[in-house]
């Protein structure tokens, strides 16, 4: 991969040398990445790339069979793992349950890395699950139970679940599943949101014109390996993608908001 | 409570420590009332007399015979059957919540058969100190039996995850059987359907005391886990997210609650569905959280089987039924209940 864009020491999150195998088969084939602090980057790809299995990595949630994941100078794969449930949270995709939780004690599940396992939930927890409750426009939901949700939701809440964790780098597996256009929209709007506000953002995501407008970052996955990194302007070439998708692409100018847009066409 | 509106339903609910209290003072009153149920005519006021004057608080009002139908035959039997409910319904909480499978139960999943097995085996090899070990013992061989060969049908379901504990319960209860039919001399059948239904005809103190120490050791833990069997609810990846040691947590866990098992069942045989039932009912009224969950099913366990073995002791008097006939009859349905709920969900 091209080093454009590789964080100094400090802030970001550092992907190097990430393998991983799924019995005899190298899914992640060594795989370098830099996610830039403050930035929202897209991980694209096609179907069976292994984007999700790179994500999980990346979080720590699954041990890779070699390399290392550092973020803000910690070492993730080898931090307490409260430790790294404060800092990094990971939104997985169709994370879903038929649980009659009610929604505020699925977001509350986000205060677990930061409060003893017998205590009760402090009023500071509470008013962390209602900010986080408020950020996805979830407030009025606080009372239901989980399983009666539709699928956006539930995603929007598995989101406010991870931004009760408070975490500084934020991980999601295909984010804008279940949720209609404009749900989309305001999703990514929020994540951007949150990397402007300083968060270290990393989502995988399948549409790629979602990604061109929206990311400043991409990492192009194919089977296993990172084919392109780096800015999005620069790195998302009509080119790249007719290497990596197959088909034929054009970046336009989107008239209202004056970012990239990409319209696809076969081949021929 | 409509189920139609989720939202009726978590605004009704009552506060824990309301059910808390409540259901603490019904064990209470339900200890007392069912010692003094039974042929020999024992009043509210003297079970209380004499379990005082034993623990050294004035004399026993009552005549020799009837403080002995007390203290040494009624109240050991009524404690051991609150602390093996407790137990039981722990433990079904746990691999509830653990194995994400609403419909698992010690019993289903062939721990409490497996537990009468080594219990058994240690028993007539004359080694009953070894008791609760080899009940244990057998209950977690049974699990591990179970969770093999249910995840060798393919993706572990809840259904399959039954299925295979039905086969490894139906292995375990004719090698039990075999063995007390090969080794017994005389009552042999009895002997079987005592292990194999559950009974708590012959539980004295040593009984209470296994019994209890075995929720002290893996119930108590278990306790205080609920927090962590909440983040369980959505799988293990998110699970190890929050931060949660998912493989040391679901093994450890599973354990105390084989654990628990073993203890219930080398004191009482295969008592069923007291693990699964309860924990249902329980959610119903105070919503999924384990924290208030698995304290809550401990207590309305403990309450129903209480009510059950007075039930098993008295219904057919002077002829007494193995208290796991009358679980299965209240629990057998409530299972059909679940499993027919399952299916017009998915």
């Amino acid at each position: 991969m091209s080093s454009a864009g590789r964080a100094p020491g400090h802030g970001g999150l550092t992907g190097s040398r990430i393998r991983v195998l799924a019995g005899d088969t190298l899914i992640i084939d060594g795989v370098d990445c830099t996610v830039p602090a403050g930035s929202l980057t897209a991980l694209i790809g096609p179907n069976g790339a292994g984007k999700s299995t790179l994500l999980r990595a990346l979080a720590a949630v699954t041990r890779p069979a070699a390399g290392s994941v550092v973020f803000d100078d910690v070492d993730l794969l080898a931090a307490p793992r409260r430790q790294r449930a404060r800092l990094a949270a990971f939104v997985e995709q169709d994370a879903s349950a038929d649980t009659a939780m009610t929604v505020a004690s699925v977001v509350g599940l986000g205060r677990l890395p930061h409060q003893d396992l017998w205590r009760d939930e402090t009023p500071e927890s509470r008013r962390i699950v209602a900010e986080a409750l408020a950020t996805v426009g979830m407030t009025d939901f606080a009372s239901r139970e989980f399983a009666s949700l539709s699928g956006g939701e539930r995603q929007r809440v598995m989101l406010a679940r991870a931004l009760a964790q408070e975490p500084r780098l934020l991980l999601l597996d295909e984010p804008t599943n279940h949720l209609d256009i404009r749900a989309q929209l305001s999703a990514l709007l929020l994540l951007r949101e949150l990397a402007a506000g300083g968060a270290t953002v990393l989502a995988a995501l399948h549409d790629l014109g979602l990604a061109a407008t929206y990311a400043d970052h991409v990492i192009v996955l194919r089977e296993g390996k990172v084919a392109a990194a780096g800015p999005t302007a620069s790195t998302l070439t009509p080119s790249l993608i007719r290497d990596i998708y197959g088909v034929h692409a054009t970046v336009l100018e989107n008239p209202v908001t004056r970012r990239p847009v990409i319209a696809l066409s076969p081949l021929e | 409570m409509g189920s139609s509106s989720g939202t009726a339903r978590a605004a009704a609910r009552r506060p824990v420590a309301f059910w808390a209290v409540l259901l603490a003072v019904a064990l209470a009153v339900s200890i007392t009332v069912a010692v003094t149920i039974g042929p020999a005519d024992i009043r509210f006021d003297e079970v209380w007399a004499s379990i005082a004057s034993h623990l050294g608080l004035g004399t026993s009002p009552l005549p020799l015979l009837r403080d002995g139908i007390v203290w040494e035959l009624r109240l050991p039997r009524v404690l051991t059957a609150a602390a093996v409910g407790a137990g039981l319904a722990i433990s079904g909480a746990v691999m509830q919540a653990i194995t994400r499978n609403p419909l698992a139960d010690p019993y289903l999943l062939g721990l409490s058969s497996g537990a009468s097995l080594g219990a058994v085996s240690v028993l007539l090899l004359g080694a009953a100190v070894l008791l609760p070990l080899a009940a244990f013992v057998g209950s977690m061989l049974a699990l591990g039996l179970t969770l093999l060969l249910a995840s060798s049908l393919g993706t572990i379901t809840p259904t399959r995850t039954v299925l295979a504990g039905l086969a490894v319960s139906a292995l375990a209860s004719a090698i039990t059987s075999l063995v007390i039919f090969w080794t017994v001399t005389g009552d042999s059948y009895r002997e079987i359907l005592g292990w194999l239904l559950g009974s708590l005809a012959g539980a004295r103190w040593p009984a209470v005391a296994i019994a209890i120490i075995a929720l002290v050791i893996a119930g108590i833990p278990i306790l205080l886990t609920g927090r962590l069997l909440d983040a369980f609810a959505f799988g293990d990846v998110t699970a190890a997210s929050l931060g949660v040691n998912v493989s040391a947590t679901r093994w450890g866990l599973l354990a105390a609650a084989a654990l628990l098992t073993g203890g219930m069942v080398s004191v009482s045989g295969s008592i069923g569905f007291v693990g699964l039932i309860l924990p249902h009912a329980v959610r119903f009224l105070v919503g999924p959280g384990h924290r208030a969950l698995l304290p809550l099913s401990a207590l309305v366990g403990a309450i129903f089987l209480v009510w059950a073995d007075t039930a098993a002791r008295t219904l057919f008097d002077p002829r007494e039924l193995p208290v796991g006939i009358v679980t299965a009859i209240i629990g057998a349905p409530v299972f059909a209940l679940l499993l027919a709920r399952r299916r017009s969900s998915t």
